[in-house]
């Protein structure tokens, strides 16, 4: 969950830092992981993902102070990074930070001209062009698109689409869920 | 007005709610948090169980790999236990290097491991001299609310049970390992520690299963660690206000009976995972 903190080195004098920790454990992959924190792909997954909520949450009213955002992943099987942003948005909400709105996180490829949703870890590793997309849903902006591996410029409005269709699903999820929460809290808030 | 005190005088606080034998969360002083166990949920682990102990929530992942023993101890595998308390389970914990607590934590599952016996070292050999299994337990805090030794014990008995080993046979003409996926065993368990967790109030009072906060305002822990038959493990106060005997038998009677709990708990969750 993200905590607020006073910062004492890095304060931005107009808005909040946006600080992320992306750890892996170790008994996540096949194999297991020696370095759950240190290696360039726990780096790449936490500077991506700072700069995702970076544009997403209102920093502007938190001068000075710092978000830490912590994510730890108990078992990796594809989409780590979606998953990741997925966790992190319902996370920022349930602390209560205002953000311009969800976002949601879907990876998408292409086996021989047929757009999947969601790769899981076989998927991804077979080779194919591979698409990270993160939206945010209401007003359709992109947060965050990556693309791997050549892609023929005519398949990428599919692959996006597919990847757009799977966040929307997600946001309908995301919203039920936290909607949920909101009742239950209140519900307790009022005894 | 209530939280207001709760902050400023956390000690007066909770001796108000001592002297009428009770906690702020209701529970009485022998009394634990609803526990909840869910074994197996990690596909990438041989074994793994997740425990949550009131809002304390642990998750353990165990993985097996292949070693050669060591030269003195050729027909022993190694189990290794590490704790890890990341950033995210509580602000007290800051980002870096094990801190303290980890590893005083990691220290206390080895021991309880090394004392209880609970997995035979000599289980774990699969020819002597060549070729061991290693257990990487791999304990990893999701929320800290007081009372991680017993949830971290709690979920590696668990997760041990879980555990799938898959038969292995050296080839007699290559001499290298042949490792056969299809066939698995389960690990033999051979004793069943559970621990159990106690904070002391002024010298006196013992309360069973603290929360984080009052592990905070408490003078002192003692954490008992049963077997099976009501056996004591092992004993582990660091420190603290001082304990006279009597009290020590009245937490040794607690940590049996909740052994007993545990047990329950634990064969009634494998069961119900059985038919796969």
């Amino acid at each position: 969950p993200p905590q607020m903190r006073g910062s004492r080195s890095k304060a931005l004098p107009d808005r909040a830092l946006v600080n992320c920790q992306y750890s892996m454990a170790t008994f996540s992959t096949g194999e297991r992981r020696r370095r759950p924190h240190g290696d360039r792909q726990a780096s790449e997954l936490a500077l991506q993902l700072k700069q995702t909520f970076e544009a997403a949450i209102l920093t502007c009213l938190y001068p000075r102070s710092q978000i830490d955002i912590y994510v730890q992943i108990l078992q990796a099987d594809g989409g780590e990074y979606c998953a990741c942003v997925n966790a992190a948005t319902l996370a920022v909400m349930d602390a209560g930070i205002p953000m311009r709105d969800y976002v949601c996180a879907s990876s998408a490829g292409l086996a021989e001209d047929t757009p999947l949703a969601d790769l899981s870890s076989p998927e991804e590793a077979a080779g194919g062009p591979r698409l990270v997309l993160a939206l945010l849903p209401a007003s359709g902006q992109i947060a965050l698109l990556q693309l791997s591996a050549r892609l023929h410029q005519e398949r990428l409005e599919a692959a996006l689409e597919a990847a757009g269709e799977a966040c929307r699903a997600l946001h309908a999820v995301l919203d039920r869920v936290v909607r949920e929460r909101l009742q239950e809290v209140t519900a307790l808030l009022g005894d | 007005l209530y939280i207001c005190f709760r902050t400023v005088e956390p000690l007066e606080y909770y001796r108000r709610f001592l002297k009428e034998n009770c906690r702020p969360d209701g529970r009485e002083l022998g009394e634990f948090r609803a526990t909840t166990v869910n074994i197996g949920s990690i596909t990438t682990a041989d074994g793994s169980a997740l425990v949550k102990l009131g809002n304390t929530t642990v998750i353990c992942g165990v993985k097996a790999e292949l070693a050669a023993p060591a030269v003195d101890s050729a027909n022993k595998g190694y189990i290794v236990p590490n704790v890890e308390l990341p950033s995210l389970c509580s602000t007290r914990f800051r980002s870096g290097p094990p801190g303290e607590e980890a590893q005083a934590a990691s220290q206390f599952i080895a021991d309880v491991i090394e004392n209880s016996q609970i997995i035979a070292k000599e289980d774990l050999c699969i020819a002597n001299g060549k070729l061991a299994w290693v257990l990487y337990c791999d304990i990893i805090c999701l929320d800290y609310d007081g009372n991680i030794l017993d949830a971290s014990a709690f979920a590696l008995l668990a997760a041990l049970k879980n555990v799938q080993l898959p038969s292995v046979t050296i080839n007699e003409e290559t001499g290298l390992s042949e490792v056969n996926l299809k066939q698995k065993n389960p690990l033999i368990i051979r004793k069943h520690p559970v621990a159990t967790s106690f904070a002391i109030f002024d010298d006196t009072l013992l309360i069973v299963d603290p929360t984080a906060e009052e592990e905070d305002v408490a003078t002192g822990t003692v954490t008992i660690v049963t077997d099976d038959e009501g056996r004591l493990c092992s004993v582990h106060k660091p420190g603290g206000s001082p304990l006279t005997g009597a009290k020590l038998q009245d937490c040794i009677t607690r940590a049996v009976t909740r052994h007993k709990e545990v047990k329950k708990l634990i064969d009634k969750v494998i069961k119900s995972i059985k038919p796969k």
